[in-house]
């Protein structure tokens, strides 16, 4: 099938409103014998079901959380990009689509990303509706913090945890549909597969973790909110049970994945600090804004951070990147960390972290400012290392983080299978190849709340003379046989090895060869491992209990499955794309300075791949037209 | 080093539970306590025995999913810390842990560790929102709202919903965790117009949910991950009786 | 929708109910002190020009009680007191028991360390203050006001506080006390609803200092009368 992204005509700043003006509604009165199913209570899922509901659709929502409230959204701490230009900065809607293009690496869509820019400004009103605290200036109005890879300020907060205030506004709205009615929420549910009847996505079959039952749910459209697979890495930023199964296995029912191995890799986060550690707790890359990153100039320097002289610290980022200093992109600094690590400057008592200093900026501003902007990442970074950094530097490490890749959808959010639809990171549509500070809790929220209402119902408008979907349907059954089948099998392995020491593996070998640094030779090697671990898993997975009730080995078995598979494609398509390209960065690609080589000549497309039941992959490219941006080297410099 | 757990099984709400005891060895000081439970899972992974149920997500401090009373202490020893935040290092070589899950009738044990926290979710659809639709909202510069206006409505707003305060209250009273997006809205103009309906809405339906009345002791706040503060509980009080004239007219 | 339920059958209500009970109770308490202060008077301080009739402690503690029994708005308030007093005790046995139903299993630790005793225990220490009560009015009340076996109050005081097992009563009584006014004063005006920070402040400060200032108070005069 040849990809159609559908992109509206008209020039870049009409294409939205050309659309919306030409899109067809569903009238009021037919909505309520619409259903839609949506997975995923974050942002992006509950943005978006809360919007379906309160249009009239019958919408149902599953997560697999005890609430709503706790999907990893939540966890965004420094803000959200809005191009409002309250600082008088000379911010537009076309220069943060410039920056956004830009920080991508020009392997993002001109269209998506425009309108991206264009729908931040009415988000940033309903928050602020919706009740989020966003941070103030003492006049009253909306204040403002600067981000990675940007020269404006145009960041709104609310301080170190703007995630958790929009997630919960989201989840209030979603609470008030449920009273209303025209919602249903299913928790502690876990999707473990797409059905798709003549073509079309028309349920899901999901497994009750209380009970352990499996059940049926049919709609006219499904719409997966479900985030990012960076949990592959294992020790990532991500929460414990954010997985990438129901992207995956819509993957395997048609729907192709575009860019899989587009992985951003945070550039501060705490570093691991032992070998049964589970979680790389991110800090906020607001810190950047006033924290200075360096490491000792000469290797292994045992001394105290304190007692190193300003002569004898390597400001790497400002002496490499005197424009933007320590607020270069993410994928940029990370890289520029990593070189220094493994050329033996790393600090810690396993050499794998660099320093994040707040001495000048707490002498400039005082502590007290400090405390403010960011004084619950300062009490958080206590918590779990016990040093106060207000007195010492802290300890950064770069870490797994966000998936720029996910379903392949066009204009209107929609995938290759019709009726389904990808939101927020599960798409992947609008970072490019990699994503800039603060753009995830937008583009989750936009997608959600803006975008995604009035692109399905040109899709549910010829839904209305469909009737109520039946899942007693011979597609229902063999869905749900085969999710029964896939379970029985994971618990008769009754192997001795546990579940996250073979994840753990899949993600030594997945940060190895395949995040910030990749090479040819390294991956195939990968994809070997990769396999071998498969075999392995399947012949000698430990999981105990059974499947009546909760289980919680089974539910990380299921995804570990999915992983495993993801994983091989993250390979084949880093393997593919012999060029560098934002948090792509190939060996083989590079200046002698260590900066990455883009080849736009033959690889200025996405990559979308389709399942070819198991065998390999088939590529399909959408090739990248930039019509309104000249196409540059990005230099940060 | 060395500890010795006494934790908390219950195959579901219906079965009666009791305490089992497990001893783990060659644990770091450093490791987060969830990653000792982790632990404790692998090894009994692989004897192939059930593992202990507990909740968990994000592991730093945020989604309010993780839970647990460590020897008599909601989210452990450490006081306004969340499970995940707590680290061995807060414990002692060869302590014996006793770890139980949220208790409050409102809680009913799923399994083990885990509890059903929906009743708290019930209390937010009561009124915990601004019935504001996508697409309502007017220019966000238009409503200013002095800094310290908003920066109070944060820290109530702040609430991660991990029901610490309500496991730890002796008469299970969710008035905290209810009291604290009351607060956030009633501080913020924009939650003005519903403020009067939202405090009895939601206090009727704390009430239905089964919850207990606050006897003001502070017990909550003095675990709570957020530091959401006791004062809401007040604020709360005052909201509802200053709905009694600003209702029914 | 039906917006409100009965004033005093929420969670919210049921607390409004006992701190208004509450609060009227201890303006009561400043009263009686005030009463019971004449106890203590020597009788030195009752030079005759001065006080008129009024010769000694004696005379005027038996003319205030007189006051007290005779004066009909006094008695008006005073029915509306032991209608406090009861409605006290009813609502707080109904919060109990509704406190008790939300609370699941036990825990088989516990860790008081968040919270102090006497917040904790406002139903012992009320039980205490309630058997207490209950001891102090067969003794005075029902004698003086109600059966009106006796005519000198004075004297009744007097005589009963000689006896060692009635000061370790009301000592602990008055002790109980003490604690509950603490603890209870604060709460009354949270759960009123009293809230702006500074506010709260000083009514957490006035609440220990009327628990304190009460209890040393009323522990003092029954100790005076049994060595005098």
């Amino acid at each position: 099938m040849a990809l159609n992204a559908k992109i509206p005509k008209g020039p870049l700043k009409d294409k939205w409103q050309n659309y919306l003006n030409n899109t067809n509604i569903v009238n009021p009165a037919n909505r309520k014998k619409i259903d839609v199913i949506v997975v995923g209570g974050g942002l992006s899922g509950g943005g978006a079901a809360a919007s379906l509901a309160e249009l009239g659709y019958n919408v149902k929502v599953f997560f697999f959380q005890d609430s709503a409230r706790r999907s990893h959204s939540v966890a965004a701490q420094g803000g959200v990009n809005a191009a409002k230009n309250y600082k008088n900065d000379g911010d537009n809607i076309y220069r943060m689509f410039y920056d956004t293009v830009k920080g991508g690496d020009y392997r993002s869509r001109e269209a998506n990303v425009y309108r991206m820019a264009e729908c931040s400004v009415d988000l940033i009103d309903h928050m602020t509706a919706q009740g989020v605290p966003f941070g103030r200036e003492y006049s009253g109005y909306l204040s403002n913090r600067s981000f990675g890879g940007v020269l404006v300020s145009r960041t709104f907060y609310a301080r170190g945890q703007t995630g958790q205030q929009l997630l919960l506004a989201t989840y209030q709205a979603l609470m008030k549909q449920v009273k209303v009615g025209t919602l249903t929420q299913y928790s502690r549910h876990e999707i473990l597969d797409l059905v798709v009847v003549d073509g079309k996505a028309r349920g899901v079959i999901v497994r009750d973790l209380v009970t352990g039952k499996i059940e049926r749910h049919s709609a006219h459209a499904v719409v997966l909110g479900t985030g990012g697979f960076g949990k592959i890495f294992y020790l990532s930023t991500l929460a414990m049970n954010s997985n990438g199964s129901a992207t995956w296995r819509a993957h395997k029912k048609g729907a192709y994945f575009a860019n899989p191995s587009w992985t951003q890799i945070h550039p501060t986060a705490l570093p691991q600090a032992g070998e049964h550690q589970s979680k790389l707790t991110l800090m906020s890359e607001s810190l950047r804004n006033d924290g200075r990153i360096w490491v000792p100039k000469n290797k292994d320097d045992d001394r105290k951070p304190g007692d190193i002289p300003a002569e004898d610290r390597d400001y790497y980022l400002e002496r490499r990147y005197p424009a933007f200093g320590n607020l270069v992109p993410r994928d940029v600094a990370s890289r520029a960390a990593k070189e220094r690590m493994d050329a033996g400057h790393g600090v810690g008592s396993l050499k794998n972290a660099v320093y994040l200093d707040f001495k000048t900026a707490i002498e400039r501003l005082g502590e007290d400012t400090i405390k403010e902007r960011y004084g619950n990442l300062f009490t958080m970074y206590q918590k779990i290392t016990n040093i106060n950094a207000y007195k010492e530097p802290m300890k950064i490490s770069p870490a797994a983080h966000f998936s720029m890749g996910g379903l392949w959808v066009d204009y209107e959010l929609q995938t290759t299978i019709p009726g389904l639809f990808a939101v927020g990171e599960a798409n992947f549509a609008d970072h490019g190849a990699n994503r800039l500070g603060a753009n995830s809790l937008l583009q989750a929220s936009v997608d959600g709340n803006f975008i995604l209402p009035n692109t399905i119902s040109n899709y549910l408008s010829n839904e209305i003379r469909t009737g109520k979907i039946s899942t007693d349907t011979p597609e229902f059954d063999e869905a749900e046989k085969a999710v029964k089948d896939q379970v029985e099998k994971l618990l008769a392995i009754k192997g001795t090895m546990p579940v996250d020491q073979i994840h753990r593996r899949l993600g030594k070998i997945m940060f190895k060869e395949v995040a910030m640094s990749r090479n040819e030779k390294g991956m195939l090697w990968a994809i070997e491992e990769i396999k071998k671990l498969r075999k392995e898993f399947w012949g000698n997975a430990a999981i105990s209990g059974d499947e009546h009730g909760p289980n919680s080995e089974l539910e990380k078995a299921g995804r570990l499955a999915d992983y495993l598979e993801i994983a091989e494609l993250m390979a084949v398509d880093a393997l593919n794309r012999k060029e560098s390209c934002g948090a792509h960065f190939r060996e083989e690609y590079q200046t002698e300075d260590g900066e990455a080589v883009r080849d736009d000549e033959n690889y200025m497309y996405s990559a979308a791949w389709e399942w070819m039941q198991g065998k390999n992959w088939k590529l399909h490219k959408e090739e990248l037209e930039f019509k309104d941006i000249e196409v540059k080297t990005r230099s940060y410099k | 080093m060395k500890l010795t757990l006494k934790i908390w099984r219950q195959d579901n709400a219906k079965a009666k539970g009791k305490l089992v005891k497990y001893e783990l060895s060659d644990l770091s000081t450093d490791m987060s306590f969830l990653e000792m439970l982790d632990v404790l899972n692998e090894q009994l992974a692989s004897k192939g025995e059930r593992v202990v149920e507990f909740d968990h997500d994000c592991r730093e401090g945020i989604c309010g999913q993780c839970s647990l009373v460590i020897n008599g202490q909601a989210h452990g020893p450490e006081g306004h810390y969340t499970t995940c935040q707590t680290h061995l290092r807060s414990f002692k070589d060869g302590q014996t842990l006793n770890i139980e899950p949220f208790r409050a009738n409102s809680f009913p044990v799923i399994r083990d560790l885990k509890v059903d926290r929906t009743s708290m979710d019930h209390i937010i659809q009561a009124g915990g929102y601004i019935s504001s639709f996508t697409g309502m909202a007017p220019e966000a510069n238009s409503i200013p709202i002095h800094h310290n206006i908003a920066e109070s409505a944060f820290d109530s707003a702040a609430c991660i919903g991990c029901g610490a305060c309500i496991a730890t209250c002796k008469n299970s009273s969710a008035a905290l965790f209810m009291s604290a997006k009351i607060a956030h809205l009633a501080k913020l103009p924009q939650g003005q117009i519903e403020r009067a309906e939202r405090v009895v809405w939601m206090v009727n339906a704390h009430d239905d949910e089964g919850f207990g009345s606050c006897t003001n002791t502070g017990a909550c706040a003095m675990v709570c991950p957020q530091e959401v503060p006791l004062l809401d509980i007040t604020r709360m009080n005052y909201e509802y009786n200053r709905s009694l004239k600003t209702i029914d007219s | 929708m039906a917006i409100k339920k009965g004033l005093f059958k929420t969670s919210i209500g049921r607390k409004n109910l006992m701190a208004f009970t509450g609060l009227f109770t201890s303006f009561f308490l400043i009263i009686h002190l005030i009463g019971n202060l004449i106890l203590i008077i020597p009788d030195s301080y009752f030079p005759i020009e001065f006080w008129g009739n009024v010769a000694s402690a004696h005379d005027m503690y038996n003319a205030y009680s007189h006051f007290l029994v005779h004066f009909w708005p006094i008695s008006l308030v005073a029915w509306v007191l032991y209608a406090a007093l009861i409605v006290h005790v009813i609502d707080a046995i109904l919060i109990t028991l509704n406190n008790n139903k939300a609370k699941g299993e036990k825990y088989k630790v516990t860790d008081n360390s968040t919270s102090t005793w006497y917040s904790r225990n406002m139903g012992i220490l009320g039980t205490i203050i309630g058997i207490f009560i209950f001891i102090h009015m067969t003794q005075f009340w029902l004698q003086y006001k109600v059966l009106e076996n006796e005519h000198d109050l004075y004297n009744l005081v007097v005589a009963t506080f000689k006896e060692w097992w009635v000061l370790v009563i009301y000592e602990i009584g008055i002790i109980a006390l003490g604690f509950h006014l603490v603890h209870g004063i604060e709460s009354a005006h949270r759960s009123l609803g009293v809230y702006p920070k500074n506010a709260m402040g000083i009514v957490k400060y006035i609440a220990l200092c009327f628990g304190i200032i009460m209890a040393v108070l009323y522990a003092i005069i029954p100790i005076i009368l049994y060595f005098k």
